[in-house]
């Protein structure tokens, strides 16, 4: 049986998912509907409380 | 992101859907629209040279909608992958013009006008759902007056205003001033084109075009047309450079934002729209502050709230270090009301609740701290995947298995479930990662499962 796992969303959440699961050496496909991955948090410049860079 | 670009075990599917999903838990199929970029994955380098040719300006959504980049572009510079994307609403080859100049452009061969969708056939054991949010539309509050008002602003707007890769490269400028500056920009291309047309004629008649006018009117070389010519672009000229000096002279006095006003529960904890608390926009709007204060040490920031809601390791002192070294200003207070100032400045109308007294304030800049609204296509997705979902379009999911949704083998994490800020989400990503893990690696979760 196939045990790839299907991840929808290449936001900050949807990204941090699939390299927990690649990590532990499961294969992923990352499904992101516009061209590139990121979602809203690429769109941020510094994130709370620390101010580090978003990208 | 590079790492998930990366990473040998992650297939990215970028610019894609999901079509269709059967089957159960340990055993989904599931079909997958790879729409058409038209531009060759395998081929493009992401160089750029293609968008820097391309004629078509279009806005660009990445930056809210206050820049602009072309109809082919990359979503933006860092973005993963990078391979180009044709926008087929304003490309003008796809829209039956003569173009195509990316094509002539593109070293290596990449643009394909001919491209078609491709459905792809995956067989997978779990899915997890991280399809995020959207910012509430705040012109569904007339009272702010968004949209009508130019310096008011969402707060992802102004985030993207703050970015050194923004629009404005990290400087506060107002969209009513650079309103003017565009308009500025192009009436000076404009005039240029005209000048250039007066400087044939005075080089052919060999007399300046101001001197000739007066001649001109006073009714001499009546009977030339190549003058009579002359004396209409001279017109025209005039016409342009009269609302242009005028324009040149109030953009001497812009400057940057500098008294800015925060206003929360914009759409949240408002029941008009959603009731509950979005979370994150009260710590968003202090960090927005602080950013904007590290930008310009004179910036001030009043932040209108019915209470700051610091809940996170470090978010109080952060507010109160806003406080003490950003000159921020927390007021007690709802906004009733935005009405327009002097100079496009905002004035926000409002009742300070410590004072008990209604007042109004002036400001440069008003951002609006949005709501955490359903991502627009929620609906159709919760349909495909057959999830359920709660009664504000979020994924439904209980306290105790918070990843969990009503179909097994499918999990929720991020936004898409409940408003959330980044540390959360990537908790319940880890969390909803280990849960389809289990699945994946076969376990039996349902017989060793605890229920607390």
């Amino acid at each position: 049986m196939n045990k790839d796992i299907l991840i929808i969303g290449g936001g900050i959440a949807g990204m941090q998912s699939s390299l927990d699961l690649a990590d532990m050496g499961i294969n992923v496909h990352l499904v992101e509907k516009l061209p590139s991955i990121g979602g809203k948090m690429a769109q941020l410049d510094k994130t709370f409380p620390t101010n580090d860079c978003a990208i | 992101m590079l790492d998930v670009g990366r990473h040998p075990n992650i297939s990215l599917l970028a610019y894609s859907e999901v079509e269709k999903v059967e089957g159960q838990e340990g055993d989904f199929t599931v079909t997958v629209r790879r729409k058409k970029r038209y531009v060759d994955e395998t081929k493009c380098t992401g160089c750029g040279a293609c968008a820097e040719k391309c004629p078509t300006s279009v806005p660009d959504a990445f930056d809210a909608g206050l820049g602009t980049r072309r109809a082919i572009y990359s979503l933006f510079a860092q973005g993963i992958p990078s391979t180009h994307t044709i926008d087929p609403d304003y490309c003008r080859q796809l829209n039956g013009k003569k173009c195509g100049i990316c094509q002539k452009t593109c070293q290596a061969d990449a643009i394909d006008f001919d491209q078609e969708d491709k459905i792809l056939e995956l067989n997978v054991a779990g899915i997890i759902i991280a399809a995020g949010y959207d910012v509430f539309d705040p012109s569904q509050i007339p009272e702010y007056r968004y949209r009508e008002l130019p310096n008011v602003l969402t707060a992802l707007e102004f985030e993207r205003l703050l970015s050194a890769s923004g629009p404005t490269d990290g400087h506060l400028d107002r969209p009513s001033d650079r309103a003017v500056e565009a308009e500025i920009e192009a009436l000076e291309k404009k005039a240029g084109k005209s000048k250039r047309m007066l400087e044939k004629f005075e080089k052919k008649f060999d007399e300046s075009s101001e001197q000739f006018y007066k001649k001109y009117q006073k009714g001499e070389y009546q009977d030339d047309d190549d003058r009579k010519k002359w004396a209409d672009k001279y017109v025209a000229y005039s016409a342009i450079m009269e609302p242009l000096e005028k324009l040149k002279k109030k953009a001497e006095n812009f400057t940057t934002a500098k008294r800015l006003a925060f206003i929360q529960c914009v759409g949240s904890r408002d029941f008009r729209f959603y009731p509950f608390c979005s979370g994150y926009c009260c710590m968003h709007s202090i960090k927005e502050a602080i950013i904007a204060h590290e930008h310009g040490p004179e910036t001030t920031s009043s932040i209108f709230g019915m209470d700051i809601r610091a809940i996170g390791k470090g978010f109080e002192e952060y507010k109160i270090r806003g406080g003490n070294n950003s000159n921020i200003t927390y007021i007690r207070g709802r906004v009733g009301e935005i009405s327009q100032g002097p100079n496009d400045n905002p004035v926000v109308i409002y009742e300070d609740t410590h004072e008990r007294q209604v007042k109004s304030q002036e400001f440069d800049m008003v951002i609006l701290a949005t709501a955490c609204a359903p991502t627009s296509g929620i609906i159709e997705l919760s349909q495909i995947l057959g999830v359920e979902l709660d009664k504000y379009n979020f994924i439904k999911t209980s306290p105790f298995s918070p990843v969990d949704t009503n179909v097994p083998g499918i999990f929720a994490c991020g936004c898409v479930g409940a408003p959330m800020d980044v540390p959360e989400s990537v908790a319940q990503a880890s969390s909803a990662a280990e849960r389809a893990a289990e699945i994946a690696i076969q376990l039996q979760p349902e017989k060793e499962k605890i229920v607390a």
